[in-house]
Parts: structure tokens; C-alpha cells; sequence
């Protein structure tokens, strides 16, 4: 039986080390290989837009002119400004979000290695490293708490007492 | 019926109208000029003295006078009147006033401090009758457009021809076998 | 860079124009311009039992986003300004459909002195539907009328000369 389990399968000699796979032993193919896939995507992408535009630009009748240009206001003449302000809230909102973001961009090529450093026995310095990462922009996140700026409606103090 | 729409038996009103025409004679002996009617009593106020007997109806509690149900106007061949229904929601009576005005030029005070449903009523009144509210907060028109000539519900009001290059005359595309063409 | 009408004689298109026209019949967003009780018959039109949105044609609020406008209701003078305006603002090409005896030609109110006589007055029509109102189906069938009318357009086929047709 164990000549059967055996049979066709060589151990390999070098122990735990994987084999490349064929593909990346071909003399014809780069590391750069794997990136054939979204540039064919893109290229794709691109060839869609440019037919898009393109027959539009072909074919869509033009005939612009005053009235039909004037800013859409349900069949009113437009009156008053287009611009209006907006709440600051949403900056706000954004800035957090593009901090956190950019936290999570980072954490996952450590996610990708993790393994190879437990197989190198660093696991601990590994994590570590991270939760020090992650614990240093976590002060930042409290401080965003604590001041209140993550309330979408803030609620106003009573007028009696004064801040 | 004071209230159309509603049976009296279960509307049970305080006063009957005529007896509120009295209470405001007792109160205001030259400003009503004339009370009774054929279908429903009404009482005629003098122009002048319409806003003070509308606030004397709205704050006597034994009238208590307090919704404007509607107000509008009529055109006769020789004046223009005002119509006012009044109704009370604590009493459940209800009561009509008119007033007189000269048709050359029909200016009267507004009642729109008083209950505020006037407000869009004597708008509508100003755009198609031409009567001049004064103390009125808004007077402009509120169904035809601004800038449109005349007052249309009045008797001697003539359509204008066009408005804005519109015309506003059809003609017919129905040839008629009877008439030459 | 427009293809319309520039295509010199000896260029042929055979079926272009219908591939053009069928995509633009295929697919005519309906302005909601309800005005009065034709209104509701035309929500009719677009709802489950007689179903306009399978020929293409789906609501759109803004007359930014439609190629079609069904005038349903009486026009009256003030809105018929604010309803040139609206067309105006359409992008091309745009259809119009009057439905209904008010905006065909004033319909019960043509008397009446605030009342628009027919939205002709105002707006080029493409297909009048009659009724007062009209059933979801005879709407329907106006906008079948104007996809038929969709078809026969031309936009890059040209007339082919006469002196060149007899030499051919």
C-alpha cells in the first residue's frame, strides 16, 4: 500500500521550499507575467470609453443655444445663485475617512507576508510592529471621538448653561 | 342651512345667525346696515367698519367667531361685493356678512390680521375682481400670471387677443356643410 | 467631427439608420409632465397592467434626461411659457406627444380665458392622442405612431441625385 501512495511522486529534495510554478520557469515570461490580466481589462475599459464617446461625437445631433444652455430650474427662470454652502461635517467625515483608508491600505501587504515571518519564527515582532501602527493612528481616532466630531448632528448645549 | 354639507341636528348650534346680527347691532348700531335674506340670513356691514366687527365676532366668547370658512367676492352690474362666512368651531354657528363697494374703485381693509385664511382668499379676490385689500401683507395675484391686463371674473372683462405672441383664439378645423366658404 | 448630413453622395449606408432609429425608439424616457387628470392616465399607461416600460420608455423627472415629452393635462397661458422653456432645455432629438383633448386644442376649456388653445401654440408636435382622456391603450398606440415616425427618420442616408439614379 505505501508502494502505492508512493508511486508517481517523488519527495523533493529541497524540503519545504515550494516549486515555482511552470509558468514563471519559461524562458519567454517576466515577473511582470501576472499583470497581463489588468492590462487587458484596462485596455478593454478604454476601447469602451473611446467607442462611447466616439459614436457620440459622430452621430449626436448638437444644437446648443441660449435658452436651451441656461441652468435647469423646472421651467422657471433661474434665479439666485447655484452655489450654495455645505456643512463642514462632511470635510470632516471625509478627512477620518481618508486617514483610516489609507491605515487599511497599508495593513494589507503586512497581511500578505504574515506568513512568511511565522515561518521565520518573528511572528511576535511582526505583530508588534503592526499593533504599534495601528495604535498610534487608534489615539487619533479617539481624539476625533472624544471632540465630538464623528456626531453627524451635533447636539447644542442648553442655552442656560454656558461653555 | 348654515353649514351645508352637515345635518343641524348634529351640528346643534349655539346661536342661530339672526341673533348674532343682533348682538352686533347692540354693538355696533351704525356699521350694520341691513340683516335677512331669502335663503340663508346674511348681514350687510358698512365698508368701514368691517374689520371692527370681525374682531368683535372673533373675541366675544359668546360668538366666537373663529374660522374665516371662505371669503369671496361678486360682481353685480352696479357694485362689487365682499362675502364673508364666518363659523365658530366652539359654538358651531356660523354667520355671513357682505359689504358694498363702488365698482370704479373698490379699496377695503383686510382681515387678514384677524384670522389668516384670509390671506390667499383676498389674494384670489384681488386677481380676479380687482378689489384693493389695504394693510395686506402680500397683494399680488395668485392664479393668473403677473403680468396679465385686466381682472377675468368681473362682467365687462374682454379677453385679450394674444399673450406673449400666444393667441388665444382656435379656429375650428370642422368645416360646416350649412355655411359658404 | 459629425457624421449628420455630411457624408458625401457615393457613400453608402444601408441599414445605419435603421440601427440608429431602432436604438432611439427602443428607448424613449417620457418626461412626467402631468398636468391635469390626463396625468393619470398616463401613470396608467406606465404601470403594471398596460405596461409602457416594455417598449423602452421609462419616467424621468428632469427634462435634462428625457428625449420625450407627453404633455398630459390643459396648458394654461402662465404654464405655457415654463413649458417652451422645459422643451428648450431638452437635449436632442426630442419628441413630443400631446395627449388628451386639452393639449390637442384646448379640449372642455377652449372658451375658458386662461386656458393655452392646444399645445401646438407653443411647441411642435409629433403625435396627437384624442381623448378625454385617452385609455392606456390609445396612448400606447401614440407612442407606437411615433416610434413608426422615429424610423422613417434619416439621419445619414442622403437623397441619391436624380442624373446620377439614371446612370446607375
Amino acid at each position: 500500500m505505501a508502494e502505492a501512495l508512493s508511486e508517481g511522486w517523488e519527495a523533493n529534495p529541497r524540503g519545504a521550499q515550494r516549486e515555482r510554478t511552470s509558468l514563471s520557469k519559461a524562458k519567454y515570461f517576466s515577473m511582470y507575467s501576472n499583470y497581463g490580466v489588468p492590462l487587458a481589462l484596462t485596455v478593454i475599459g478604454l476601447l469602451f470609453m473611446a467607442a462611447m464617446v466616439g459614436l457620440q461625437k459622430l452621430l449626436a445631433p448638437n444644437n446648443p443655444f441660449r435658452r436651451k444652455l441656461m441652468p435647469y430650474e423646472c421651467g422657471e427662470p433661474p434665479t439666485g445663485s447655484a452655489w450654495i454652502n455645505f456643512n463642514v461635517r462632511f470635510y470632516l467625515i471625509a478627512l477620518v475617512f481618508v486617514v483610516f483608508e489609507v491605515e487599511v491600505a497599508f495593513i494589507y501587504p503586512v497581511a500578505t507576508v504574515y506568513l512568511d515571518w511565522i515561518r521565520r519564527g518573528q511572528r511576535w515582532f511582526a505583530l508588534s510592529e503592526i499593533l504599534i501602527f495601528l495604535l498610534i493612528l487608534f489615539v487619533g481616532l479617539v481624539y476625533v471621538w472624544v471632540k465630538r466630531d464623528l456626531e453627524w448632528i451635533k447636539k447644542v448645549p442648553d442655552q442656560d448653561s454656558v461653555t | 342651512m348654515p353649514v351645508s354639507g352637515v345635518p343641524t341636528r348634529l351640528l346643534n348650534p349655539e346661536m342661530e345667525a339672526l341673533q348674532i346680527y343682533e348682538r352686533l347691532k347692540q354693538r355696533f348700531p351704525q356699521q350694520i346696515v341691513e340683516s335677512g335674506g331669502k335663503l340663508e340670513e346674511f348681514a350687510v356691514i358698512d365698508a368701514a367698519g368691517v374689520v371692527d366687527v370681525c374682531r368683535f365676532l372673533r373675541d366675544d366668547p359668546e360668538t366666537a367667531i373663529d374660522c374665516l370658512s371662505n371669503e369671496t367676492g361678486v360682481d353685480y352690474k352696479d357694485r362689487i361685493e365682499v362675502v364673508y362666512h364666518l363659523f365658530s368651531y366652539k359654538h358651531r354657528h356660523s354667520c355671513v356678512l357682505k359689504v358694498k363697494l363702488p365698482r370704479e374703485n373698490p379699496v377695503i381693509a383686510t382681515v387678514e390680521g384677524i384670522w389668516s385664511a384670509a390671506n390667499w382668499m383676498e389674494r384670489e379676490i384681488f386677481d380676479l375682481l380687482g378689489v384693493t385689500f389695504q394693510g395686506h401683507s402680500d397683494m399680488r395675484r395668485i392664479l393668473m400670471p403677473e403680468d396679465w391686463p385686466g381682472y377675468p371674473l368681473r362682467k365687462d372683462f374682454v379677453e385679450p387677443q394674444e399673450y406673449h405672441g400666444i393667441s388665444t383664439v382656435r379656429e375650428s378645423p370642422i368645416i360646416r356643410l350649412d355655411q359658404k366658404h | 467631427m459629425s457624421l449628420l448630413n455630411t457624408l458625401p453622395d457615393y457613400v453608402l449606408t444601408t441599414k445605419t439608420d435603421e440601427l440608429i432609429n431602432w436604438m432611439r425608439k427602443s428607448s424613449l424616457w417620457y418626461m412626467l409632465f402631468g398636468l391635469a387628470c390626463c396625468a393619470i392616465e398616463l401613470m396608467h399607461t406606465g404601470g403594471p397592467r398596460s405596461d409602457i416600460e416594455r417598449f423602452g420608455a421609462t419616467p424621468r423627472a428632469s427634462a435634462r434626461q428625457s428625449d420625450l415629452m407627453i404633455i398630459a393635462g390643459t396648458l394654461t397661458l402662465k404654464m405655457a411659457l415654463r413649458t417652451r422653456l422645459l422643451y428648450d432645455q431638452m437635449p436632442d432629438p426630442k419628441y413630443i406627444i400631446s395627449m388628451g383633448s386639452c393639449s390637442n386644442c384646448g379640449g372642455l376649456f377652449q372658451l375658458a380665458y386662461s386656458v393655452c388653445d392646444g399645445v401646438d401654440k407653443v411647441l411642435p408636435v409629433d403625435v396627437y392622442v384624442p381623448g378625454c382622456p385617452p385609455r392606456p391603450e390609445a396612448l400606447t398606440e401614440g407612442l407606437l405612431k411615433l416610434q413608426d415616425k422615429i424610423m422613417s427618420e434619416r439621419w445619414l442616408a442622403r437623397e441619391r441625385r436624380t442624373d446620377q439614379a439614371a446612370q446607375s
